[in-house]
């Protein structure tokens, strides 16, 4: 077939996304063993936990980390990394 | 860009969500998250196949930017046709990123890497490091370290090493094309965001090679990605420099270095690695970190 008589169909079929983080309420909170919980007395607001969270689980407010538990997978990363010990792991379910 | 100094400096504004189906405690997904920080949502991010493709999953996406999957061949071109696409549409302030895994950058994809690198083309250049194929399920790459083993070079009765190559010098290759080129770690999130900051600036090619931890590849737990990333700074498995025009920058300089040993033992990979690989591979580090040494703030390339 010559290129002229390919008929040409736009993109339609091709799967955009068009929702910029539509993830985000995707529920990856049954993947945990273990979660994070936060202990606002210990806590000194200094971040760590926040910047390394890997799956943006950890929202930054004015009283410091908010913890989602749709997106927290439980690696425990928030918890090893914090300075103070106001991050600690519970059984989830227990 | 205001150049960061603590943590406190990093935005509070993320472009990048929860929900991707990556490992709990994935080191390139943190990567990524820290470098939308930086770059903002008017970024393309142009990705070759690998472990991060999988983040966008029909019909979800973690990010706030725009994503082109793309071959794991030719990620340099499709964001230089990018590029000039954009220029000529008047859209020269958008930022083309290319996010790539280690296997695409130092084997499959070099070839264009090195095309768009050569030709000095406005794009920032990421590569997450996990040292390994790690979407199929952790084969060799020329990334790999000596000792380390991986599927296709298992540690057993006739070959105890594991991996018996030495690793691609690839800051080194990248700084011979005279472009920026530069390693970052996760555990040095502001020395990483600055990189990206100075790279986000420049007028030409950027290379930024960030060590990507892999929970499951390397085979540890989860929660120990930041402090196996440092420890690599630490011990000199992974120092922290940079190249421009020829010329080399150490950004981390430590009067002694860990032993190697520390990082080894915190990781599955290395298990069993017996002790003439482990001294092998610290004669390497320990042979990098001199030359680094010696050449600082001086032509290396
Ligand atoms: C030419 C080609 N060969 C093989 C594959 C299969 N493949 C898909 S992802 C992948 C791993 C890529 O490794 P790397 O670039 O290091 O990224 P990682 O998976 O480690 O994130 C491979 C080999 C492919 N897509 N294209
Ligand atoms: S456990 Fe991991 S995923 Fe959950 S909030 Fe902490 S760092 Fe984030
Ligand atoms: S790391 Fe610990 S002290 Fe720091 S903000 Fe998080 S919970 Fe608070
Ligand atoms: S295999 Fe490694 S790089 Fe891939 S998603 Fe898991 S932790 Fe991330
Ligand atoms: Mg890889």
């Amino acid at each position: 077939m010559r290129e002229e008589e390919i008929p040409y169909k736009g993109i339609e079929g091709i799967p955009v996304i068009r929702e910029p983080g539509s993830a985000a309420k995707v529920n990856r909170g049954s993947w945990r063993l273990v979660r994070p919980v936060h202990n606002i007395e210990k806590c000194t607001k200094c971040k760590i936990c926040y910047i390394y969270c890997p799956d943006a689980a950890i929202d930054w407010t004015p009283d410091g980390p908010d913890i989602n538990l749709t997106s927290c997978k439980g690696c425990m990363i928030c918890a090893e990394e914090c300075p103070t010990g106001a991050m600690t792991e519970e059984k989830e379910g227990a | 860009m205001q150049e960061f100094k603590s943590l406190k400096d990093i935005p509070e504004q993320d472009y990048f969500t929860g929900g991707s189906s990556a490992c709990a405690g994935c080191g390139p997904s943190l990567g990524l998250k820290l470098a939308l920080k930086v770059l903002g949502p008017e970024t393309i991010i142009i990705n070759s196949a690998g472990c991060m493709t999988l983040l966008p999953l029909y019909p979800n996406t973690p990010l706030k930017a725009s994503w082109i999957h793309n071959a794991i061949e030719n990620a340099a071109s499709t964001a230089a046709g990018a590029r000039h696409g954009l220029d000529v549409l008047g859209n020269g302030d958008m930022n083309v990123v290319v996010y790539a895994g280690d296997g695409a950058t130092y084997d499959i994809g070099f070839a264009s890497l090195s095309a768009a690198a050569a030709k000095n083309e406005r794009i920032i250049y990421i590569c997450y490091n996990n040292q390994s194929y790690g979407n199929t399920g952790f084969q060799w790459s020329t990334a790999t370290p000596y000792g380390s083993e991986t599927k296709t070079t298992p540690r057993g009765k006739e070959n105890p090493t594991g991996n018996t190559a030495v690793n691609k010098d690839m800051l080194k290759i990248m700084g011979a094309h005279r472009v920026y080129a530069a390693t970052a770690s996760l555990a040095y999130p502001v020395d990483f965001l600055n990189k990206l900051g100075r790279a986000k600036e420049r007028d030409g090619f950027s290379y930024i090679e960030l060590l990507g931890a892999c929970t499951a590849g390397w085979n540890y737990d989860p929660r120990l990605t930041i402090k196996i990333s440092k420890l690599a700074v630490r011990c000199g498995m992974w120092p922290l420099y940079e190249i421009e025009h020829g010329m080399l920058n150490l950004n981390k300089d430590f009067s002694e270095l860990k032993p190697v040993d520390e990082f080894l033992k915190m990781q599955g990979r290395y298990r069993a690695l017996p002790p003439d690989g482990v001294e092998r591979l610290q004669a390497l580090i320990n042979e990098h970190w001199a030359e680094l040494k010696e050449y600082n703030k001086q032509r290396y390339v």
